[in-house]
């Protein structure tokens, strides 16, 4: 029982307070005289560490592999190096300049790799590595060339020539102020757009987000500690070498965030003390460097795909557990209170004479619906009669052939889908689309996404108008959580829950955002009785508020009972439109759909998963 | 001319790399980094073979091939097989890439060594033009190797159970078609052929350990030229990518060469993001 106590005690204090404590104990370092090679390493380890933290925010969080890091250190170190041979010695007049030119390299490169998906980005990036002696040549005037810069002035600060003992402080504040910025852009709702971005691109538009835009963001952001770091590293030995910035180093740092944990923050740390410590200690590893390096690679990737911090975290939920700190509850609660959801102003979404074929294979001919405000449109039909395709062309993850989408009369043209999304068009998946390790609370959140906008400086700085958006995609989520009955799951990791829950969670999500239009994909397959009741109390009510809801199902009774309108599809058409009543009646829907007169098997058409999505992109 | 014929097999290594990225790419959709890391090794066998061993060309061929062979079938097993998913597996390949360079320049040393071709390094008058007969050799077998392998694609079972795989592996698993089995011929296969290229570019490149990345990253602006999956495509960028380097080394001065090429690959990306021969495939969800 000892250690269960001891562990609620270690994990009373929130994990940033750790790095806190190694921060202050790197700061009064100086004091305790530990020598000139101590020092160091230390200053080395944190410079390299701030190279690493930029490749996990791009390789970790955004989910591009981009191997170019190094080209953008190249840069910082030579940007401030220059400079400072031209008599701007201010070291954060240098931070400044070299953070901005890592950046500039980091926009430029990344908007072309990132168009092709993750392959381009890392040999877009690779190959700025494979620039830098050229580049560095070309203006041999002003670099030094192959034998490298010198004339490099030691760092001032506001007039005031740095010591030593100075600089290495300075050092120590860039790290603490650079990871204290990055951990608040992981916390925050970026942190978890990151994390859908890599578990699903489909999933990330659908919340509104501009998949390029998020992913550049991540990536250029992810320049900027290179440059920080750059610009201390020429500063540290008043000398920049080519050496420095060569395809060793490259793959070290790689190896340093696999090693570490790409998806973490304080995990480059570790990384870095550990390739930094193995490369200053033996003078044979320098011969061996590559093959170790390769070998981290090969064995980081195969084994422990989270690093080191990926491999304590099982550890860290399995001892919370044991000590009480997670809820076991699992069940669902049933449909909450109804004041949970407020007012929405439905919009009127009319499809007219959509067709949509892929390549010979006729999917849709000529459909039209109409699916009004504080109504339930229901569409149903036979496997591979067309259903989710519409929803799909609704959003517009294809592109219609020929017809026309209007929302309150204005056309929705082929736009991208993260656009439509923002018109007030929200989904769920026939495959729940639920990021790892986010919490239930998170995952609602992220739907509000583009309901109120937070910029990044604002989670890095974390501003008072950060704080309110913050509070309030909280309260609402508590809010809708409550409605459908997960209110109590909100702290637990979403992903590990059953596939009932997953469900109602994307009903959460899509409600978070406000949306005019609610697709609903099969959101009842796969739930007990009693999910199915609680899901259709939570359809009304949202129908009820003002919502326009369009639900795809194939539970007839489930249909016959929550829908206002029913359109049938058939083979591509329509077969029926009407109320309830009218179709439950009409011979020709028994005869299609529910299979009185058994005529036998149709020709399949393709049925389009979003699982399909994951493994294409 | 001669400029032209020293742009052409130069492209001609980058369309060798592009030729087993494409084979690898066709059969399981990832991308393997350590390909040209692999020719390379070919390289250095072949160097060994010729002057450590001073064993006949035939020989030193067919020791490059099965050498090569022998290392790309452990990559499969252990940098590709055990891992899921193509992201991760970029990584564990540019990781056994790294190590073979490591590893090579521990046995080879790190300096440049020349590798002999067949007979003497004798130099050709054709068409106007001077070129050396082992590069008229790499010229030759890229074309040869494309047609090979595009006539096999079309023509032969295997090669059609590897589009197949390529399309939806799932689809091919459920024909009959044993996914695995033909996942660890193919990188077999690149190995083969990487070892019987290695014996064609040592002569050319010298065997260096650093060659490694930048033949990987040429190599792959031939594949970004010319469309992923594509080897007529691959064959044509890398006979640009060669063209546009010779002829940026010769007039604008050899520290331009890489810049123009990776200006090339940026211009590609941003105009026609699928490559020449490429086709687009529509989002699904």
């Amino acid at each position: 029982m000892t250690t269960v106590k001891w562990w609620k005690t270690l994990r009373a204090v929130p994990s940033w307070a750790y790095a806190a404590m190694l921060g202050v104990f790197l700061l009064v370092l100086p004091a305790l005289q530990p020598g000139y090679s101590v020092t160091r390493q230390v200053q080395l380890t944190l410079i390299l560490a701030l190279v690493v933290s930029g490749l996990n925010l791009s390789l970790g969080y955004a989910g591009q592999l981009a191997i170019g890091q190094v080209a953008m250190y190249a840069a910082g170190a030579y940007t401030a190096g220059i400079i400072s041979v031209a008599g701007v010695t201010d070291l954060l007049v240098q931070l400044l300049a070299a953070g901005t030119a890592a950046l500039v390299v980091g926009i430029i490169t990344g908007i072309p790799g990132l168009r092709l998906g993750s392959w381009s980005l890392a040999m877009t990036s690779f190959f700025l590595v494979l620039l830098v002696p050229d580049v560095v040549s070309i203006f041999e005037e002003h670099t030094g060339g192959q034998l490298g810069l010198t004339g490099i002035q030691g760092a001032t600060l506001f007039g005031y020539q740095l010591t030593p003992t100075d600089f290495y402080l300075s050092v120590v504040v860039v790290a603490i102020l650079w990871f204290a910025a990055f951990r608040n852009i992981i916390v925050s709702r970026h942190g978890i757009a990151f994390q859908m971005l890599k578990h699903s691109p489909v999933l990330a538009s659908s919340v509104g987000m501009s998949v390029f835009r998020v992913k550049l963001t991540g990536y250029a952001t992810g320049a900027i500690p290179a440059g920080l770091a750059g610009a201390l590293f020429a500063n540290l030995d008043l000398f920049v070498s080519l050496d420095a910035f060569g395809f060793t180093v490259a793959t070290g740092a790689l190896a340093a965030s696999i090693l570490g944990g790409s998806v973490s923050v304080y995990g480059a740390l570790l990384g870095a003390a550990v390739v930094e410590f193995a490369s200053s200690r033996s003078d044979s590893f320098q011969e061996y460097s590559l093959v170790f390096f390769g070998l981290f690679l090969l064995v980081g990737g195969v084994l422990l795909s989270g690093g080191v911090a990926g491999a304590v975290r099982p550890l860290v939920a399995r001892l919370d557990r044991a000590a009480g700190l997670i809820g076991a509850d699992r069940r669902s609660s049933g449909a909450g209170e109804g004041e949970a959801v407020h007012r929405i102003d439905g919009g009127l979404l009319e499809v007219t004479g959509v067709s949509k074929a892929f390549g010979g294979n006729r999917v849709l001919t000529g459909v039209s619906l109409r699916a009004e405000p504080g109504r339930v449109t229901a569409l149903i039909g036979p496997n591979g009669s067309g259903k989710t395709t519409m929803l799909n062309l609704i959003c517009g993850y294809y592109r219609r052939d020929v017809g026309e989408i209007t929302m309150d009369g204005k056309p929705i043209k082929t736009a991208a889908t993260h656009l439509i999304a923002r018109l007030g068009v929200a989904r769920t998946f026939q495959t729940p689309l639920i990021p790892r390790s986010v919490t239930v609370r998170d995952v609602v959140a992220s739907g509000r996404y583009t309901v109120e906008r937070a910029s990044f400086a604002g989670a890095i700085l974390r501003t008072p108008r950060f704080r309110a958006v913050r509070r309030r995609d909280r309260q609402r989520a508590d809010e809708i959580l409550g409605l459908v009955g997960l209110g109590h799951l909100a702290g637990t990791e979403a992903a590990t829950l059953p596939l009932g829950m997953r469900r109602m969670l994307e009903v959460a999500r899509g409600l978070a955002a406000e949306p005019k239009v609610l697709l609903l994909d099969e959101a009842a397959s796969g739930l007990d009785e009693a999910e199915v009741e609680t899901l259709a109390e939570v359809i009304r009510r949202i129908r009820d508020a003002g919502c326009t809801i369009i639900l795809v199902e194939h539970n007839f009774g489930l249909v016959l009972s929550l829908a206002d309108e029913i359109v049938v599809l058939a083979r591509g058409s329509v077969l029926a439109v009407g109320p309830p009543s009218k179709i439950a009646n009409d011979p020709r829907v028994r005869d299609e759909y529910l299979g009185t007169s058994d005529e036998g098997a149709r020709p399949d058409e393709p049925v389009i998963t979003a699982a399909g999505q994951e493994s294409t992109s | 001319m001669t400029l032209i014929y020293a742009g052409l097999s130069l492209g001609a290594v980058y369309a060798l790399v592009a030729i087993g990225y494409n084979i690898v790419f066709v059969a399981s959709r990832s991308f393997n980094f350590a390909q040209a890391q692999l020719m390379t090794i070919g390289a250095f066998v072949a160097y060994t073979g010729h002057v450590t061993f001073g064993l006949p060309a035939i020989a030193v061929v067919l020791l490059a091939m099965i050498a090569v062979m022998l290392i790309a079938s452990i990559e499969e097993r252990i940098a590709v097989r055990p891992v899921a998913d193509h992201q991760t597996q970029l990584i564990t390949t540019l990781g056994f890439g790294t190590m073979l360079t490591g590893i090579a320049q521990l046995v080879w040393g790190s300096q440049p060594l020349d590798v002999p071709f067949v007979g003497a390094k004798g130099a050709i008058t054709l068409l106007g033009g001077r070129l050396y007969t082992f590069e008229l050799g790499l010229i030759v077998l890229a074309i040869v190797l494309v047609v090979v392998i595009h006539l096999y694609n079309r023509r032969m079972m295997s090669g059609l159970a590897l589009v197949a795989m390529s399309q939806d592996d799932e689809a091919a698993l459920l024909r009959g078609i044993n996914v695995r089995k033909l996942a660890f011929a193919a990188f077999a296969v690149t190995g083969l052929l990487a070892g019987l290229m290695g014996f064609f570019i040592g002569p050319k490149t010298f065997a260096v350990a650093t060659l490694g990345s930048a033949l990987a990253l040429k190599g792959f602006v031939a594949l970004a030229i010319g469309g992923f999956g594509s080897f007529y495509g691959g064959l044509a960028g890398g006979f640009a990518v060669g063209l546009v380097e010779a002829h940026a080394a010769r007039y604008l001065g050899s520290e331009f060469s890489n810049l123009s090429v990776f200006l090339i690959l940026i211009l590609v990306l941003m105009i026609r993001p699928t490559g020449l021969f490429g086709q687009l495939q529509e989002r699904t969800v």
